[in-house]
């Protein structure tokens, strides 16, 4: 199930990259569409409030004013706030589902997954408590069954429902509560959006600018095509028969009157159990290996793995011994072990002179070493009839393992951001290999969420530690292709040995002539 | 060109987002109930007879002060109140047959309960009979009562003073 979720995903991705580029793919993005989709929300809500008549017998008709005499500019913000909330219904539920089918959802993520939970619950109820307020027969046909699912519950002294009769007892008491309500669950909800991605560093809550304006022109031209409008006004004293529905928010209602109040809370709280232990349950993802480590003796206090640790789990103190001086600390609990740190480490170059590569901070799993010494022994084992490369791939994006050849030799890490900028200048320097490529996961979808942005930022020289400008460019290839590009890569791979022999043979012709032009002269 | 090319793929891929969430956000309609029955809400909000009788108690006796306030009398009631017993006859069928405790901890506050129930239209002989006090046997209350329903209509059956039909 999960594999066939992460196909989908896979096709889904190329197809929005090609559209959209991958900057403004939106699948890369949902957690930053939805609080997108939010703002938009809160912004057109406060305008709505303006014109809203919070009492039973006022809503309808104040809605009509909205929706039909000022269409211009209270209708519009209706349709922005509607379509926005159920934008933001689908985007919610395609980052639940693309974190789960990508296995984003356990070891230290466990906080942000279960953080995540509560959200949902918050979401759909702002948007029925939203749908509640227009007071039309979906309203009266909301007012009616939530009162059957809450009445259900033990907890309830005075039936829900007594307050719903018919139009003869209808008071506006309850009615000014679910105006209240309509304000405070969505400020929870944003207070919750909030702890959620608290554990993440820098983490992305606003969409691409492209993508933003796209979103804003294709919900106005919804708005004018089909704008958001009420269904007739509710009557309590007719039954509600048939009604046109929200099937985003409402999806449950219909299960309530035709299952029973009972069975829906089981479903949807036992749904939410589930959900809330899934991080802990077996499974055949990988399992989390040793966190990293930092070597007090190797660490200058420089921070630069405090600024490229994904998930805040660097933070800087006094150093063990060197007085004045601070060191690094790892937080076990917060720490992914994606090794990004040691690509950061300034430390982790291989032109240093020791014995045995050490560093200041490394994961024991993947220790910069044993990047080093297996660089070093594939790349003496390759044949030199063709330019030899070497692929350092990641264990979450195109599959290098298969790529390796008489001519290509390849590594594969757990996020290729662990191989530090002085590795390639190493590499390229030794003459141990003619070509570096860099591959793995899609541009903007790192699984460690900031992997090939910061390599791409150490190549460009944009941060520390930067690629040093002696390295020849066109020696170095980046190729974030992704799972799905692994064939790609290795089509590229090919291409990239074919330029470099180009390169080769004109270089021995540049020679050729040089020799010729010196023994001539 | 190329430009062009890209921004009407976009335009695609938005109009392939938002169609489908415009239709479904109130399409298909729902059918909730069919057209050929009415709906009958029966709600009581009712405090049941207090169970047992206050007992008096004179206090303050010969201290010494005048008589108005010797006399003080303090009485001791109970606050226990009867559950409700009530049932619902159509046509002779008994539909609902519940005993509705008090609430409070101390069973001391009002009796409440809501339930609704789908009911062929046309004309039926309703029954609505309730015990409020448990020093009584059989109905304290009772309603007797003809009545025609109509396509999805709405009749609320509560309790002020006696059964009301609205
Ligand atoms: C209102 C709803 C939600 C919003 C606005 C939201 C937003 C976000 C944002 C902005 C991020 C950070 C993305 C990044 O910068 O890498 C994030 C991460 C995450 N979210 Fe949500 N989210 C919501 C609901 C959920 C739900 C329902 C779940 C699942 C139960 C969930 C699971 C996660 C996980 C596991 C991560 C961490 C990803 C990682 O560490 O790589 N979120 N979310
Ligand atoms: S391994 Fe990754 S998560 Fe752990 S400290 Fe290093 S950069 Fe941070
Ligand atoms: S990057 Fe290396 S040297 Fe700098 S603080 Fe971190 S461990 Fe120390």
């Amino acid at each position: 199930m999960k594999v066939l979720i992460r196909r989908g995903f896979n096709a889904l991705d190329s197809l929005f990259s090609k559209a959209f580029t991958p900057a403004w793919n939106p699948m890369y993005q949902l957690g930053a569409m939805s609080f997108f989709y939010f703002w938009i929300v809160a912004a057109t809500g406060v305008y709505l409030f303006i014109f809203f008549e919070t009492s039973i017998s006022g809503a309808h008709a104040s809605m009509e004013y909205i929706s039909v005499e000022q269409w211009y500019l209270a209708g519009i913000m209706r349709s922005f706030h509607r379509y926005a909330s159920a934008a933001m219904g689908i985007c919610v539920t395609l980052h639940l589902l693309r974190e789960y089918a990508r296995d984003r959802y356990s070891g230290v993520r466990w906080f942000s997954w279960v953080s995540g939970i509560p959200l949902l619950w918050l979401l759909f109820a702002s948007a029925i408590g939203g749908y509640w307020l227009v007071w039309d027969v979906q309203a009266q046909y909301i007012a009616i069954t939530t009162a059957q699912w809450f009445d259900w519950l033990p907890i309830m002294v005075d039936p829900m429902a007594s307050n719903f009769l018919n139009e003869a007892t209808l008071s506006d008491r309850f009615f000014s509560l679910l105006v209240f309500l309509h304000i405070g669950i969505p400020l929870s909800l944003l207070l919750g959006m909030f702890i959620h991605i608290k554990r993440i560093s820098g983490a992305r809550t606003n969409p691409a600018k492209g993508l933003a304006a796209g979103t804003l022109l294709a919900m106005l031209a919804v708005s004018l095509w089909q704008p958001a409008l009420s269904q007739a006004p509710a009557n309590l004293d007719v039954a509600v028969t048939e009604i046109g529905l929200d099937w985003i928010f409402l999806n449950p209602y219909p299960l309530i009157s035709s299952w029973g109040p009972g069975q829906t809370w089981a479903l949807l709280v036992g749904l939410s159990c589930f959900l809330t232990i899934l991080p802990w349950l077996p499974s055949r993802r990988e399992q989390q290996t040793p966190v990293a480590v930092v070597d007090p003796e190797n660490c200058n206090g420089c921070g630069w793995c405090l600024a490229d640790c994904p998930y805040e789990a660097v933070t800087m103190k006094e150093h063990d011994y060197k007085k004045g001086h601070q060191q690094s600390v790892v937080d076990p609990n917060l720490c992914i072990s994606c090794g990004i740190c040691a690509g950061a480490c300034p430390s982790s170059s291989p032109f240093r002179h020791v014995d045995e590569l050490t560093t200041g901070i490394s994961i024991p799993g993947f220790h910069i070493k044993e990047l080093l010494s297996l660089t070093e022994n594939k790349l003496s084992e390759l044949g030199t009839d063709e330019p030899r490369i070497m692929v350092y791939g990641c264990d979450h994006g195109s599959v290098v393992d298969s790529m390796a050849s008489n001519s290509v030799a390849s590594i594969s890490m757990p996020c290729t951001a662990l191989v530090p900028p002085a590795f390639i200048d190493y590499v390229l320097r030794k003459e141990l290999a003619e070509g570096v490529m860099i591959s793995g996961c899609c541009e903007g979808d790192c699984h460690y969420r900031l992997g090939n942005e910061w390599m791409d930022q150490r190549f460009s020289k944009e941060r520390m530690p930067i690629l040093r400008t002696r390295v020849p460019r066109d020696k170095v290839r980046i190729r974030w292709l992704g799972e799905q590009g692994t064939k790609q890569l290795g089509l590229e791979v090919k291409e990239f040995q074919a330029h470099l022999l180009e390169n080769v043979q004109a270089d021995v012709q540049l020679d050729l002539v040089k020799i010729a032009e010196a023994s001539n002269g | 060109m190329d430009k062009a090319v890209h921004y009407l793929a976009q335009a695609l891929m938005y109009a392939l987002f938002f169609v489908p969430l415009v239709y479904i956000s109130h399409l298909p309609t729902h059918h909730h109930m069919d057209d050929d029955v009415a709906v009958l809400k029966v709600a009581i909000r009712h405090p049941g007879k207090i169970i047992g009788e206050c007992t008096s108690v004179i206090a303050g006796e010969g201290h010494g002060m005048r008589p108005a306030a010797m006399q003080r009398v303090t009485e001791i009631c109970p606050r226990e109140r009867s559950p409700l017993q009530l049932e619902l006859i159509i046509d002779g069928e008994t539909l609902y047959h519940a005993t509705i405790p008090a609430t409070g901890l101390h069973s001391d506050g009002i009796s409440s309960m809501y339930q609704q129930f789908t009911v062929p239209t046309g004309p039926h002989h309703l029954q609505l009979r309730m015990n409020d006090d448990v020093a009584v046997d059989g109905y304290t209350w009772q309603l007797d009562q003809d009545i025609e329903l109509q396509p999805a209509q709405v009749m609320v059956a509560n309790f002020k003073e006696g059964f009301r039909l609205q």
